[in-house]
């Protein structure tokens, strides 16, 4: 510190400083110190002492000598323990169950709440994933249109193809609140367009005529129904 | 091997045996290591507390423990450390528990409104100020600075013993040491008409 202080002035200041400062641990210590005097150091210990013994001791000093063949006893003692221990595990969840469960319950409503927005999305995508299914379904369907005469052709598939027309106008109908919802214009214009086909497929049970295959198939081309297809699956795929 | 170190490792071993007494229940060996020890564990709680009362609820309460728990003492290690930390803790817990009554007394007066120190007619006055300002500001220090500042300062303890009590190393005790001085001296620079 000495040397600290032949450094200049303000080394000096600062070390009175400092110095001042530590006095005043002085003052506190001596406080301390009169606090510390007023005590009774002889009966403390005592004091202590006594609520220490009253107390729970350590357990060395409680434990009790072992008994010669103690552990035959536990041992005895084992299953009934065990039965105890598992009529209260049982008890428990029993009370829990037929107490506490129409609350749990409610609290797991509560951890699976959805938000508006989310459920929206959701079903949007729901919409597009049916409305892709319809499309594929129906591409398939009119391809069968371009199959040639033969085997399971056109003409042999007539009742089939009559009833798989059927099922996909089912599910248009149900697409239909679907395209409806949400606002997808260029997929509902295209559903229809495939449902008129299909209804008019629907009712033809008996074998189509060339002239009527070569008709559908004309409509289908016009319209250039397998391109629209092949883009509003892409667009919907892509979540446009 | 030097007489310093035969000394502790006697004491040491005399600690150790007074322990296992009392582990046995042995009412004179827990009271012989309460005599020991109980000013010093005082002086770390009332630096802590500034409470007679609280503070000799904190000696009790240690010891009550150390009663409790002298099974878990590591033989080997400073006794005086294991004892002081518990005290510590005990105290700060106690500190913490009663800050509404503390706080009362920390805003009692702010610490601008103490007049700096100088000449003044009341001598006794301004020392009480000085002192009241003091004892504020080393309360307001960082818990490990106030910790480290009282037990070198309250207790008078070395830093190597410091350094066992709160389980750090003697130069981190001595940087909180330096620490805790530099923030005294900024925050009491205004009362003791120092400047920075």
């Amino acid at each position: 510190m000495d040397e600290y202080a032949g450094k200049g002035p303000g080394s000096r200041a600062e070390i009175a400083a400092v110095e001042r400062l530590l006095r005043e641990t002085e003052t506190v210590r001596s406080e301390i110190r009169k606090a510390a005097d007023s005590v009774d150091w002889d009966a403390l210990p005592g004091l202590i002492a006594d609520r220490a013994l009253a107390a729970e001791g350590p357990k060395a000093r409680l434990a009790p000598a072992p008994r010669p063949l103690a552990w035959l006893a536990a041992f005895r003692m084992r299953p009934a323990l065990a039965g105890l221990a598992a009529g209260l595990v049982v008890g428990a969840a029993a009370m829990y169950f037929a107490v506490k469960a129409p609350e749990s319950r409610s609290g797991r409503d509560d951890a699976y709440f959805a938000s508006g927005e989310f459920l929206d999305s959701a079903e949007r995508e729901m919409a597009r994933r049916n409305t892709v299914d319809y499309l594929e379904k129906s591409q398939f369907m009119l391809l069968d249109m371009f199959e040639p005469a033969g085997g399971e052709g056109p003409v042999a598939a007539a009742a089939l193809r009559s009833e798989r027309a059927r099922d996909l106008l089912q599910k248009k109908k149900y697409l239909n609140t679907q395209l409806g919802t949400f606002q997808m214009a260029k997929a509902k214009a295209l559903c229809d367009q495939i449902e008129m086909l299909f209804l008019e497929l629907s009712q033809v049970d008996d074998e189509l005529t060339a002239a009527e295959l070569e008709r559908i198939r004309a409509l289908i081309e016009d319209r250039q129904i397998f391109l629209k297809i092949n883009l509003v699956k892409k667009e919907l795929q892509s979540g446009v | 091997m030097s007489e310093v170190s035969a000394g502790r490792e006697a004491e040491a071993a005399e600690i150790a045996s007074l322990l296992e007494r009392i582990r046995e229940g042995d009412r004179e060996a827990f009271m012989t290591v309460t005599r020991l020890y109980q000013r010093k564990v005082f002086v770390l709680a009332y630096s802590i507390l500034r409470d007679r009362e609280d503070a000799l609820d904190a000696v009790q309460e240690t010891f009550l423990r150390l009663y409790q728990k002298c099974g878990l003492y590591r033989p080997g290690s400073s006794f005086q450390g294991w004892l002081l930390q518990m005290a510590k803790n005990i105290s700060i817990d106690h500190y913490r528990k009663n800050r509404r009554k503390r706080q009362d007394w920390e805003t009692a007066r702010p610490l601008e409104e103490i007049p700096a120190a100088g000449p003044s007619p009341d001598g006794d006055s301004a020392a009480s100020d000085l002192r009241q300002a003091f004892a504020r500001s080393v309360d307001t220090l960082a818990e490990r600075q106030k910790m480290v500042f009282v037990m070198r300062h309250y207790n008078e303890l070395q830093f190597n013993e410091i350094s066992e009590t709160m389980k750090i190393s003697i130069g981190t005790a001595k940087s909180l040491h330096f620490k805790a001085v530099q923030n005294l001296r900024k925050r009491l620079a205004p009362v003791l008409g120092i400047e920075l």
